[in-house]
């Protein structure tokens, strides 16, 4: 138990005075961890998105991006702040030769608050969900504006796929997903069975498949290429394998799909006009 | 309550050999046998009259299992007083010394026992024994995904895995400390000589005993296939496994809240004179906090579960949409319960580990009214913000907008408990004993976890990122980098005051840094496979998840590594560990004031506290926290240095 380290007054303040320069004091040193830690933060909140996500094919998919890359570079200051005190604090003020020691190290300085700070602390962190709220709440808003001209497609889920129809065009029905680019899609989407998730990972939105019900989501395509439609909600024994192909095309080459799969059921208007964006 | 002529010590009380009636016969093997005695009579007659029906074998299994429920506590004695009462009887005062396990030794540990202590330490117990059932159920996920059509295990059988490992661990990260440390320490952390209502405290232990081998029943009933969130209409149409799950959570529910109940009368009523609000230790606080949360919680749970049990015994269709209900309603009351949970899941751990950073930064807590204000908002608005787990489900758009609002202020209260944290650490004498590594892992992990939470809450990235593996990522590490690390630091710093033994360090130090590295590597494998879009609770997966999947897996198989370490250190210690001093840590809350192991009714002498718990580096008078003058008794166990005066 006894130990000779057991040195019961606290070592002289470690904290130079006052006049110190800035980056001596403590202040100082965790301005500059915490500026290199958020640089850092705000490097890896425009690099993982852009290099993880896969490359979206909508607004609503740039909108994810967007809001990876904005909510990264607000909490990057925040979270660098607290990993700057909690190591500085660990590392400047660790007490050596008390880790294998049954006696303690004398106290440190009996600080119970400080009303400034926190109030600083609420400020702060306040403004911060204002912000966030606001950029959500726009974003929200642009993402549930009506579009003239938009495309509707019916999406059903079943166990274990997913059927797409074009009502606008005869009510095609298909395995896979064609769309137009530079349209806002508008899926109509239901389900046969218990619940699916429906969502196009490539153009970043998802919405419940639900029995009995229809649930709408939109999203408007603004870039050509190829995307896959998985199942996102738990829906039984081969939940892994609920998933189909789906691709953004040119109007023209959705013309020409639309033709292709369904034309001895559409006149030529039909066709024109489901696949035209005005 | 004892007599003038009780001896120093109540359990070296000499009982005569009547004292404690039935219960002397009674224990863990007579619960068993009535637990699979009464089973098996339900079973028996619910085959013979509602076999035939349209839903007979779900009303078997639910007769059944309730029947094992009711049976166990019906033999290990839960209603021995109770019956006692009816017939107009009473317990005597040795009955109930009996029943706290005076003269029992080590037996008392398998019986219905009303002593505080002895029900936290058979706490400890469980939540290890869950953990062990949990974290293998969880390396069997991480190997069937280290490759991408894995035949290790069937679809079904991956499915039943996926929410017996969720539920599993629900179950024992909510008890993980309130249980046995609410049970523990709460008690002699306040002063009293035992909870407010030890047969109940007796009762929520054996209640969360009877719950979970119906849980593990699920496996040989056809695997629960809707994770452990059993949304509607696949939950009602599941096989008769999910009325086993049923019943392991209405079970659970009472226990939760007979367990807090208990907590709360007893942090209100029974502290010690002088242990006003204002200087109760803020792990006291949060537990009584995640308790309140878990009285509004459960309710919704247990009607949850009535309702599911009768849309598959008796054809109503609460969550049926075919016939006129909702699968919404029951994702509503799923999340109503659902998300206040996490934090009834977080406080407590995060209540305790502050004690920790105080005790080993040898400072005061930081702002201690600000952080017990700031649980408070945080119960306060968790109740208000369940649809964020609901917005990509349709059920109510408009809504999204003010659940974003509730969600991303929670955020405010949430960010107090970091300026706590780093407040208390600021200029602190940093003590790197074990218990503050893991205080310090959480702090990692935590910004982590609450970094990725602010993506999910917000809608349109959430309309990504929900239901795929960024999701399960960002809860693993608030609820196991953040609540479980906290837990386990908590678990360090009282581990020699409840076994009477130091915690190996040594070894102790292996595991931290298998755990910690572990979990960064599993969780990042899985944000990498959220980011490129891979669904949760696929058995089978695209090629293109390969990479990320592979890293999870081994960073998996390290972490639990880690914890199997951890849990070699601790039974090594409990064995063979150096004797630990009353107050190893040198701290000033009441509960190390006693001597180890307590003494049955904690305090020899009654404490009367004159200040806070946390007087570090303050001028001498204004420091104990404990009362005057009391010579703490050496207990008569050679091997320990019990009462060593502080
Ligand atoms: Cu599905």
């Amino acid at each position: 138990m006894s130990s000779d380290l057991a040195v019961k007054t606290r070592e002289p303040d470690p904290l130079p005075p006052e006049k110190a320069p800035f980056f001596s004091r403590p202040s100082g040193k965790i301005f500059l961890i915490w500026l290199a830690m958020t640089v850092v933060g705000v490097l890896i909140g425009f690099y993982a998105p852009h290099h993880l996500l896969p490359t979206m094919l909508s607004v609503e998919g740039r909108a994810v991006w967007a809001t990876v890359v904005l909510l990264t570079v607000l909490a990057a200051p925040v979270a660098a702040f607290v990993y700057g005190v909690g190591f500085y604090s660990l590392v400047a003020w660790r007490q050596r030769g008390y880790g294998q020691s049954d006696e303690p190290p004398p106290d440190g300085p009996p600080l119970r608050g400080n009303s400034g700070l926190t109030i600083l602390w609420l400020v702060v962190s306040g403004v911060l969900v204002v912000v966030m709220l606001v950029w959500g709440l726009a974003e929200l808003a642009s993402e549930n504006a009506t579009h003239p001209n938009s495309l509707q497609v019916d999406v059903t889920g079943q166990q274990w796929l997913w059927t797409f129809s074009y009502p606008g065009a005869g009510n095609l029905e298909t395995r896979s997903l064609v769309l137009p680019d530079n349209r806002t899609i508008v899926f109509h989407v239901t389900s046969e069975d218990v619940t699916h998730g429906f969502w196009p990972v490539e153009l970043g939105v998802q919405v419940d498949a639900n029995p009995n019900v229809v649930t709408t989501i939109q999203a408007t395509t603004n870039k050509l290429g190829a995307f896959t439609v998985r199942c996102s909600q738990l829906c039984g024994l081969y939940h892994s394998f609920m998933y189909a192909s789906g691709a953004v095309v040119t109007p023209q080459a959705f013309a020409v799909w639309l033709h292709a799969h369904g034309a001895s059921a559409l006149t030529a208007s039909d066709v024109a006009r489901v696949s035209s964006s005005s | 309550m004892t007599t003038a002529a009780a001896p120093a010590l109540l359990e070296d009380t000499q009982l005569s050999s009547r004292a404690g009636g039935l219960y002397r016969h009674q224990n863990i093997v007579t619960g068993l046998i009535g637990g699979i005695g009464l089973g098996a009579i339900g079973w028996a007659l619910s085959h013979q009259f509602l076999q035939g029906s349209n839903w007979g074998t779900d009303m078997v299994v639910t007769v059944t299992m309730a029947g094992w429920v009711i049976g166990l506590l019906l033999g290990i004695g839960a209603f021995n007083a109770p019956v006692l009462w009816m017939l107009g009887h009473d317990q005597t005062h040795e009955d109930e010394l009996y029943l706290a396990g005076v003269g029992q030794g080590p037996r008392r540990y398998w019986k219905f026992c009303t002593d505080h202590k002895v029900v936290g330490v058979q706490y400890l117990i469980a939540v290890f024994t869950i953990f062990g059932v949990g974290g293998t159920l969880a390396m069997m996920i991480r190997t069937q995904l280290v490759s991408a059509h894995s035949s290790f295990l069937g679809a079904n059988a991956y499915n039943a895995i996926v929410s017996v490992h969720g539920m599993a661990m629900i179950v024992a990260t909510i008890i993980m400390v309130t249980g046995p440390f609410g049970n523990f320490i709460v008690p002699i952390m306040v002063g009293a000589k035992d909870m407010a209502f030890p047969r109940l405290n007796a009762l929520s232990f054996w209640l969360l005993f009877a719950a979970v081998p119906p849980l593990l029943a699920t496996f040989v009933l056809g695997g629960v296939d809707a994770g452990w969130t059993t949304y509607a209409p696949l939950s009602v149409q599941a096989p008769p496994a999910m009325d086993a799950f049923a019943i392991t959570i209405l079970t659970f529910a009472v226990s939760v809240t007979l367990s807090g109940i208990n907590i709360i009368v007893t942090v209100l009523t029974m502290r010690a004179e002088g242990m006003t609000l204002n200087r109760l230790p803020i792990f006291t606080w949060g537990a009584v906090i995640g308790s309140a949360l878990g009285l509004y919680a459960m309710p919704a749970f247990m009607v949850g579960m009535v309702m599911m049990i009768t849309d598959r015994v008796s054809g109503t269709s609460f969550f049926v949409a075919a016939v006129g209900g909702s699968g919404w309603l029951w994702e509503n009351i799923f999340w109503i319960m659902g998300h206040p949970e996490v934090y009834v899941i977080l406080i407590p751990p995060v209540a305790a580990m502050l004690e920790v950073v105080s005790t080993f930064a040898r400072k005061p807590i930081f702002a201690y009214k600000v952080t017990v204000g700031a649980f408070i908002a945080i119960i306060a608005l968790s109740i208000m913000v369940w649809a964020h787990h609901m917005f990509t489900t349709g059920w109510a758009p408009d809504l999204n907008g003010p659940f974003m609002l509730t969600t991303e202020l929670i955020s405010i209260p949430t960010g107090i408990i970091f300026l706590c944290v780093i407040g208390t650490l600021w200029r602190g004498s940093i003590w790197t004993r074990l218990p503050m590594y893991w205080a310090y892992l959480f702090l990692w992990n935590f910004i982590i976890g609450g970094v990725t939470g602010i993506y999910l809450s917000d809608v349109p990235a959430d309309n990504y990122f929900h239901g795929d593996m960024f999701v399960t990522a960002h809860f693993h590490y608030t609820l196991l980098g953040g609540a479980m690390i906290a837990a386990v630091a908590a678990f360090c710093y009282w581990f020699p005051k409840v076994s009477g033994r130091m915690l190996n360090e040594r070894i102790g130090k292996v595991a931290f840094w298998m755990v910690a590295i572990g979990i960064q590597i599993t969780y990042f494998g899985m944000f990498w496979e959220g980011f490129e879009g891979m669904p949760r609770r696929v058995a089978y997966y695209d090629p293109i998840f390969l990479h990320a999947n592979q890293m999870a897996t081994v960073g998996a198989y390290l972490l639990m590594a880690g914890f199997v370490v951890l849990l070699y250190a601790i039974i090594h210690s409990w064995v063979h560990g150096r004797p630990a001093p009353a107050n190893p840590w040198h701290a000033k809350s009441l509960e190390w004031m006693v001597p180890t192991p307590v003494p049955l009714e904690n305090f020899l002498v009654e404490p009367v506290v004159t200040a806070d718990p946390y007087g570090y580096g303050e001028p001498e008078p204004a420091a104990p926290a404990a009362e005057p003058e009391r010579e703490p008794v050496p207990v008569g166990s050679a091997e320990t240095t019990a009462g060593e005066p502080v």
